[in-house]
């Protein structure tokens, strides 16, 4: 089966196909760390759910996907983040009405263009084995402008995760960060309408975050464990799918959801929480 | 600073949600080194009043910071020399943060962008983690210490900033009376060794830090009495004030209130 899976290795499309996993994993697991800790799944499902619309509508209208996946993305981004700093109202609603309003576009255009067009389902499934090298590219692009993100503010990230009020109230340019991060959402996921599709990436947005969520309390290695478990995800799920002749972008999914159950059933962390639980919080208030 | 030696100066603030008012026509100075109690009961305004000297609420009306003018929007150093320590509040346990990385995030934003935190700040933040009694917890995970412990954290924080003045929005909420005494005898203690302006909030008259000579009564947004913490704890200004029979007596020198 090595065999098989090296000389597979020789085709150009399975070479990109396994270059985009590697990016996809990265990219996504990545964001996967902020969706997680800032609790804002909702955001990360809105997000995807623009660049999946926008991408529809810009098929529909003979733009490239991928830009008008972009713009429908900050467009919603230019909308969340004022929302979000807003506390007269539940931004969850808002969300809410946003994700389900931008589904029914997406739908509204797929319905027209799958009579004309059949490139419109792989918007929504991905297809690792149809991409193009620009895909690649600009992937490979995002995936870089993201770790220099999270290496360069790394110490403004770790205040704003911890409490962005009190980053902000401590001189931290919180806005600056949270913007940035919204864009970066915004690129990350119209770049990987192309690899996971628009439906599956919220799998990949939430899952290699609430892996590492189970194995460690060190930031450094909090986003280090995200992207090794996206990225195996990614892989993993390709190899699967392709010996099994699977559709690429569920068996990624499903791979996904397999490597955080291991890592909750096994998790150190919820074991020593409960047992710190049950011991130890009255002793440290005795104190 | 020619007018004054006011650190904080708020004249006539309006502060508005929906039709409402939180704030009716606020005025309060305060000069540097005063320790300040904002203190009322649900519903006053207490913590409007410190969220708009922290710049997380518009006003209308004028306030001044270290003799300058200033909106809710703040630059970056005036935000440095305002401090602020919350509630208590929630943190999963599973959060990645170490009880000393949560004191150093205090320095960050004085360091500024694309600067690491060296030793110096790490020494520093140790240090205050002793004065506050925490430095044995530094290598724990912040989210499974407990209430008292997380908010000594939360003062090592706010004073890592080195901030002028430092706001504090009811730090002993939810906390048992024994670590709450524990908590007022800390700040104390900060206001005894770091040069600080202190507004300290709360609508426990009985659990005030003993260093606080100075209380602002808040009632519906208004300002009922500013002057001091003695004259304000009788029993008679606090009846009329808030309208509500309530006595106090006084034991070891100090008032307390109780239901009358």
């Amino acid at each position: 089966m090595a065999e098989h899976l090296i000389e597979a290795l020789t085709y150009a499309p399975i070479q990109r196909a396994a270059m985009a996993c590697v990016l996809c994993g990265a990219s996504c697991s990545l964001l996967s760390v902020f969706v997680v800790l800032m609790k804002m799944p909702l955001i990360g499902v809105s997000m995807s759910h623009a660049a999946f619309a926008g991408a529809v509508l810009g098929m529909l209208l003979n733009f490239n996907p991928f830009l008008s996946g972009f713009t429908l993305c900050l467009l919603v981004a230019g909308v969340l983040g004022p929302l979000s700093d807003r506390t007269d109202m539940a931004p969850e609603n808002v969300l809410g009405i946003m994700f389900s309003f931008l589904m029914g576009l997406a739908f509204l255009g797929m319905g027209i263009l799958t009579r004309t067009k059949a490139g419109a389902l792989n918007l929504m499934w991905g297809s690792l084995l149809s991409l193009s090298g620009s895909d690649i590219i600009i992937l490979a692009l995002i995936t870089l402008v993201l770790v220099l993100f999270v290496f360069l503010f790394f110490k403004e990230i770790r205040s704003v995760l911890f409490n962005r009020r009190l980053a902000g109230a401590s001189g931290v340019p919180e806005r600056l960060i949270y913007y940035a991060l919204l864009f970066l959402t915004g690129a990350v996921v119209s770049s990987n309408l192309a690899t996971v599709g628009g439906l599956l990436i919220f799998a990949l947005l939430v899952q290699p975050g609430a892996t590492a969520l189970q194995l460690t309390y060190n930031l450094k290695h909090f986003f280090l464990i995200s992207a090794a478990s996206g990225i195996s995800a990614c892989i993993f799920g390709l190899i699967v799918s392709y010996i099994f002749d699977l559709p690429s972008g569920a068996s990624v999914v499903l791979m996904a959801t397999t490597i955080f159950a291991t890592a909750y059933i096994f998790s150190p962390k919820r074991r020593s929480t409960k047992l710190r639980k049950e011991n130890l919080s009255h002793e440290n208030d005795a104190r | 600073m020619t007018k004054s030696q006011n650190i904080i100066d708020l004249n006539e603030i309006i502060v508005r949600k929906g039709k409402g008012l939180l704030l009716e026509g606020i005025s309060l100075s305060v000069s540097r080194n005063e320790f300040v109690g904002i203190i009322g009961p649900n519903g006053a305004g207490k913590t409007t009043l410190l969220n708009l000297i922290a710049g997380f609420e518009r006003f209308e009306g004028t306030l001044s910071l270290f003799g300058h003018r200033e909106t809710w929007m703040r630059s970056r150093e005036t935000r440095l020399r305002v401090g602020y320590v919350p509630q208590l509040f929630q943190i999963d346990p599973a959060f990645p943060i170490l009880a000393l990385e949560a004191v150093m995030t205090g320095a960050i934003g004085r360091l500024g962008l694309l600067r690491s935190i060296g030793r110096g700040e790490r020494e520093k933040a140790m240090r205050l983690m002793e004065m506050m009694r925490v430095d044995h917890l530094a290598d724990r995970p912040l989210g499974q210490l407990s209430g008292g412990e997380r908010q000594k954290v939360s003062l090592a924080r706010a004073i890592l900033q080195e901030p002028d003045i430092l706001l504090m929005d009811e730090p002993t909420a939810n906390l048992d009376m024994a670590i709450q005494k524990e908590v007022l005898n800390l700040i104390d203690e900060i206001h005894k060794r770091e040069a600080l302006t202190l507004l300290f909030v709360t609508h426990d008259f009985n659990m005030l830090p003993s260093a606080m000579r100075r209380a602002v009564l808040l009632n519906r947004g208004k300002k009922v009495f500013d002057g001091d913490i003695n004259t304000a704890l009788s029993g008679n200004t606090l009846s009329r004030l808030f309208q509500y029979p309530l006595e106090t007596f006084e034991r070891n020198g100090r008032r307390f209130v109780c239901y009358g």
